[in-house]
């Protein structure tokens, strides 16, 4: 499939740009946000303007707290564009940003893409098949890994692909719930692992109401996207879904996200056919 | 008066490039003008290193100056192509980190600890004992542990230190003694400039040692750690560089997006952006023959809306009292 190209009958927009929009939507619109590489640029930069939004963006080049000015001719190309420069209240580096203020407890939200994504969440940044003889080698992790790791909540935007919404992820650069309740904090990190997965079909949360230690920690599916068969959404995941007793419909976009998602990204680097 | 540093790139490099050095190749905003030195003088067996390693990694691997990586992004392994058949033939050993623990690896460098702990990584398949001494790698055992932090129990992943023979960096301006200042967004290239054994340094202006002095705020690091300076208007194009030009993202797709096509491609781009010119300002001029100047000119910065005003360093001579 070419999910990003699709629309749903009747609609003005794509569902690569709904995904966004609605990651947008689902960051929160306070604290300190960590974004990671590729789409959460965008839908960090779109929650700046779209929204009253007091969320203090950061990305790991060593950029805090950027306000993009309204006329902002686009978001940011990639975590260390320039244009970064214009904006934040500081800019530093990469120790500061990945150190100081992710592991040292100051990003309350992490938003990621990756390749793939399992049913506890886990992202693979990394390889496709084993990592001692891969079928297909991707870029690596960048920072995809700390900030799983690390920042209080995450939301995570990935295509509703089969191919990307795996049971187990080939290789888990990027820890969500591991392997069930409790294994965040066996293997040392805080048990609150991701929060959200916004995907092109609809809106997830996981399975278990006091943040990693109890319950399955399985994705769930709590929203779809106007018009959209809560059934698609399976055939496109690898593993039997959890599905919320009952599934919310998300509002469509609004005339000002859609515009402003469009003007964000003139030279479609972001909502490119064929590349997400 | 101390010695100036001040010399060309082929200079600098042919002193301090030395064949299997390990080097700090850049993040972002990448030392080009140098990569393409190295490149020119065909230095081999080097290992590049940085937190993520884009277009400068892939031109040292594609003309065979480096047979090693660490870094926690390969942008030329993010595609079929010559870079993932490279490293599934073990023509480019690789050891898979994160930005984070590069960053950290050069901290640790820096301040001359052997290793330091992270909290990254923890849960991640990363830390499997099997894909510790993976067929690919080439750090081995030597590539990080982990243990129970001795003071409250609790996991650590132990990254070594990381101390290249080299760095190649890009910076605003420098003095002919090596003093450094930067301005604008860092990523891992601050401790690159103390992690390093030779800190090769190109820049946009030379100016005079007195104009480091009195606004030392923006030195990043004093000229008796620095082996060479460069001087090198446009020296990170077509990466940008803060306050001075973007990046050239139409030179980068058009002409650079071929060095990680395939040979004959990479030989193209060699032959005319790097053999094909002397050095820095020789390309340039090339640039402008076949882009014309306002190519170059639609990169370049404009002023912003409200100059920072002048920070004053300097009190009264004489105190109002005796103590």
């Amino acid at each position: 499939m070419s999910e990003e190209t699709e629309t749903i009958p009747g609609a003005d927009y794509t569902l690569a740009e709904m995904m966004c929009v609605v990651a947008a939507r689902e960051l929160p619109r306070s604290g300190v946000a960590m974004l990671g590489m590729g789409l959460p640029v965008l839908s960090g930069t779109l929650a700046k303007l779209a929204y009253d939004s007091d969320l203090r963006i950061c990305t790991e080049v060593g950029a805090f707290d950027w306000q993009p000015w309204p006329e902002v001719p686009r978001a940011p190309i990639g975590i260390h564009d320039l244009i970064l420069n214009h904006g934040s209240v500081m800019v530093t580096d990469m120790v500061d940003a990945l150190g100081t203020l992710l592991m040292g407890g100051n990003a309350d939200v992490g938003l990621l893409g990756a390749a793939q994504i399992d049913r506890f969440g886990n992202l693979n940044t990394l390889v496709m098949g084993d990592y001692r003889a891969p079928e297909r080698r991707l870029g690596g992790t960048g920072g995809n890994t700390e900030i799983a790791c690390l920042a209080k909540q995450v939301v995570s935007i990935m295509p509703q692909e089969r191919r990307r919404f795996v049971d187990r992820v080939d290789f888990n650069t990027s820890p969500g719930y591991i392997d069930g309740p409790g294994a965040r904090r066996r293997a040392g990190l805080q048990p609150q692992g991701p929060n959200r997965v916004v995907s092109t079909f609809g809106v997830f949360s996981f399975d278990t109401p006091d943040g990693g230690d109890t319950d399955s920690c399985e994705m769930v599916l709590e929203a779809v996207f106007p018009n959209l068969d809560p059934d698609v959404v399976q055939a496109e995941t690898g593993w039997p879904l959890k599905v919320a007793e009952t599934v919310r419909e998300v509002e469509p976009p609004t005339n000002d996200e859609l515009t402003l998602i469009r003007r964000l990204d003139p030279y479609h680097f972001y909502l490119t056919p064929g590349r997400y | 008066m101390p010695e100036t540093k001040l010399m060309s790139e082929r200079e600098a490099t042919a002193r301090f490039v030395d064949d299997g050095d390990s080097v700090y190749v850049g993040y972002t905003s990448v030392a080009y003008g140098l990569i393409h030195e190295i490149v020119r003088q065909r230095k081999t067996g080097l290992e590049a290193i940085g937190g993520s390693v884009g277009p400068q990694g892939t031109m040292l691997f594609m003309a065979g100056c480096a047979d090693r990586v660490s870094s926690g992004y390969i942008a030329g392994a993010l595609r079929p192509g010559p870079v993932q058949d490279m490293m599934d033939s073990g023509d480019l050993r690789y050891e898979d980190y994160s930005n984070q623990a590069i960053a950290l690896m050069l901290m640790a460098g820096a301040l001359g600890i052997p290793f330091i702990p992270t909290r990254s990584f923890l849960g991640s398949d990363y830390l499997k004992p099997e894909y510790q001494e993976h067929p690919g790698g080439h750090r081995g055992a030597n590539k990080w542990a982990t243990m129970e932090s001795p003071f409250d129990g609790q996991p650590v992943v132990l990254l070594p230190a990381l101390i290249p023979d080299v760095a190649v960096l890009h910076a605003q301006r420098a003095d002919r003694f090596g003093n450094v200042q930067t301005w604008g967004h860092q990523g891992d290239a601050r401790w690159a400039f103390w992690a390093a054994k030779k800190v090769i340094v190109s820049v946009e202006d030379i100016v005079e040692p007195e104009v480091i002095r009195e606004d030392p705020g923006r030195t990043v690091v004093p000229g008796f750690r620095v082996a060479a300076v460069v001087h090198m208007p446009f020296g990170a194009h077509p990466s940008g560089f803060v306050g001075h030009y973007d990046f050239d993202y139409a030179f980068m797709a058009a002409e650079m997006g071929r060095i990680g096509r395939g040979k004959d491609e990479f030989e193209a781009f060699r032959a005319e952006w790097i053999d094909g010119v002397a050095d820095r300002s020789e390309y340039i001029q090339r640039y402008l023959e076949r882009f014309g100047q306002q190519a170059l000119d639609r990169t370049r910065a404009t002023a912003g809306p409200a100059p920072t005003p002048d920070v004053r360093y300097t009190y009264a001579p004489e105190l109002p009292f005796r103590m």
